[in-house]
């Protein structure tokens, strides 16, 4: 929608201003070079942090996991060719942790589009100060990121201090260990607490989306005699449907790199959980428990690659950034 | 910002208290309240608890979210709890807002001394590379940042600088999303007949920059440093990499997690050892002022947000 139409409008422009300048033509070529050599100045300190912070770690982690780790017996590196990425596949927590996520996305991901998508709607559909109100509230848990949520989830789950007490004894669970570790609830509880964290941000998202529909369009249908839920339904979903796929798919990415949450849900259970449950924590665990970083380095290149390919999708496919890429 | 002025209500026209009473308007505003109640309880009584004392709190007593238990001495006395924590007299919680402070501003500072000009170059300058830069760019905003960290631990632990705050401030700085933020506002504020304008008056393409793009992005860098600092604030896994072996440069979101660590709660042997008790309020306490500064950045850049909402909402 509008970040797109916005582009569009810009590239547009910029077009109609690179014709309209036949008669400087004889200088044309020192005009661009200059122009070249002045945008490149203006970037260069975003080209060396994109050097720093991305390719060079890249370059040096493809360079770390082709060398063999260090042992107590023979502790100078060599060559291992692909040797670590064979370790890490073959490690027999690697299938695990990749299955322990997809346990986690099957349910937060279809319980998060929809709690977006619905809530987005809901509030587009409520004008006024309610919408308005009601949007910064689903919003507030978006603010108490990463730790300060984790946190408030400790307090949730632990039937010592929880305001859900009575629910966690009904279950006949007396104590946080026997809260996150009793069957699977690892999943059910993650997902809680990242669509706790990540709805409100999203919804916020794709309700700029729906605000960027034309009232005509939805006047017209109203004219027609659509009511609210065949206009949700038959008008705006169609038209926000580059912002759910971009929504989906940014998720589908976050899924990958979950860390925090199933670790620091190990330390407050005494260590009754996986140590190493998601496969951030794997590649953590090869760098600082077994510091085998060709290993560690291997697992990083595993996890760059398959979000690499969500993040291509996203580019090329969600259709938000077709004017950026084409 | 022009991506946001085209919203206005398509429902305005009629007037709500003209509006019949239907069963889907009902339904629409009860399940907005219902969802609204099950975000903003676990808040609430998350806050009450940092004003609760921890007995009374174990006894599951203090009321209805535990509003009854709320009292400053509590505060005064988790406070001394959370601040005393640490070797000697403690102290160390202080240090790791400090040192959170001085990673976050710095990364910030970084992040829009970069992206700003990187933002307008691509957006109204013609070059080549443009295009890839900007692929790039966008790319790396939509990945997680944690896939890197550990080949960030490689690099930074190859120049021996582990454990210390420099580094991090410098890969905070990279901010990609910044930089498509600054393109966003170039491409939508900035005419290009205005560049070629400032061109045929005889400024070279870094004074157009600092003389005629600068003074118009004011909503832009309030963006960036705002984004990138909540993004520097919050971030957990690169400190934890970069910073956790010396624990007088860790940040508040490491230390939060030592903390835990440290609760007779969850840790009876380690907090045996200690002369400071964390319980429940205390570790709301201290989780309630590591958000204190968000909340401060939040209120101060309101403005800015809600007028550039929709492309600032691109990535939260």
């Amino acid at each position: 929608m509008s970040v797109a139409s916005s582009a569009r409008t810009g590239s547009a422009t910029a077009a109609d201003t690179a014709v309209a300048g036949p008669e400087r033509r004889p200088s044309r070529r020192t005009s661009r070079r200059v122009e070249a050599v002045g945008a490149w100045t203006l970037c260069a300190p975003y080209v060396v942090l994109l050097l720093i912070a991305g390719v060079v770690p890249i370059g040096y982690a493809f360079a770390t996991a082709l060398q063999t780790p260090p042992t107590p017996l023979n502790p100078a590196v060599g060559f291992g060719g692909l040797k670590s990425f064979e370790t890490v596949v073959t490690d027999f927590r690697f299938l695990r942790t990749f299955g322990n996520i997809a346990s986690v996305l099957v349910i937060w991901l279809p319980v998060m589009m929809i709690g977006i998508v619905g809530l987005a709607l809901l509030v587009h559909a409520s004008p006024g100060r309610f919408g308005n109100v009601m949007r910064f509230v689903y919003y507030l848990p978006g603010a108490l990121a990463g730790v300060a949520n984790f946190v408030l989830w400790v307090y949730l789950l632990n039937p010592g201090s929880s305001p859900i007490r009575a629910f966690w004894s009904a279950l006949g669970l007396t104590d946080l260990k026997s809260v996150v570790v009793s069957g699977h609830d690892l999943s059910f509880i993650l997902a809680a607490m990242l669509f706790f964290q990540g709805v409100g941000t999203w919804i916020v998202i794709v309700n700029g989306g729906l605000n960027g529909i034309d009232d005509a369009v939805l006047e017209a249908a109203q004219i027609d005699g659509a009511g609210p839920w065949r206009v949700a339904w038959n008008v705006k979903l169609p038209i926000i449907r580059p912002w759910i796929g971009y929504a989906a798919l940014m998720n589908l990415a976050y899924g990958f790199q979950l860390f925090l949450e199933p670790q620091l849900l190990d330390q407050v259970a005494s260590n009754a959980l996986p140590d190493q449950y998601s496969p951030s924590q794997l590649g953590y665990a090869f760098a600082f428990s077994n510091y085998n970083f060709p290993a560690a380095a291997a697992m990083s290149l595993i996890l760059l690659a398959i979000t690499l390919g969500i993040g291509l999708l996203i580019v090329f496919k969600s259709g938000l950034f077709s004017e950026e890429t084409h | 910002m022009a991506v946001a002025t085209a919203t206005p209500d398509a429902t305005v026209r009629i007037p709500a208290g003209r509006r019949p009473v239907s069963l889907n308007r009902l339904a629409r505003i009860v399940t907005m309240l219902l969802v609204a109640a099950a975000f903003v309880f676990p808040i609430i009584g998350f806050v009450a608890m940092s004003f609760r004392n921890a007995d009374e709190v174990a006894a599951g007593q203090g009321g209805f979210l535990g509003l009854g238990g709320v009292s400053w001495d509590n505060v005064r006395f988790s406070w001394s709890q959370v601040n005393g924590f640490g070797p000697g007299s403690g102290g160390l919680f202080v240090r790791w807002m400090t040192n959170s402070l001085i990673v976050s501003v710095g990364g910030a500072l970084i992040a829009v001394v970069a992206a700003i000009p990187a933002g307008y170059a691509m957006a109204r300058l013609r070059f080549r590379g443009r295009r890839i830069l900007l692929f790039v760019t966008l790319l790396a905003m939509v990945m997680p940042n944690t896939v890197l960290v550990i080949p960030l631990f490689l690099e930074v632990a190859a120049v021996g600088a582990v454990g210390e705050l420099w580094p991090v401030v410098v890969i905070m700085g990279f901010f990609p999303f910044g930089c498509y933020l600054a393109y966003i506002h170039f491409m939508t504020t900035m005419p290009p007949e205005l560049v070629e304008a400032a061109r045929i008056d005889g400024l070279n393409e870094i004074s157009i920059f600092t003389k005629v793009a600068i003074p118009i992005s004011k909503q832009a860098v309030a963006l960036v440093a705002f984004f990138s600092f909540v993004a520097n604030w919050t971030n957990f896994f690169l400190p934890l990499a970069l910073l956790s072996s010396n624990q007088n440069n860790n940040t508040v979101s490491i230390g939060l997690q030592q903390l835990i660590g440290a609760s007779p709660l969850f840790n009876p042997t380690v907090a045996a050892g200690l002369n400071v008790k964390l319980y429940m309020p205390q570790l709301a306490l201290a989780t309630f002022i590591s958000m204190l500064p968000l909340l401060i950045v939040f209120l101060g850049a309101q403005r800015f947000l809600m007028r550039g909402q929709t492309v600032g909402a691109v990535k939260g």
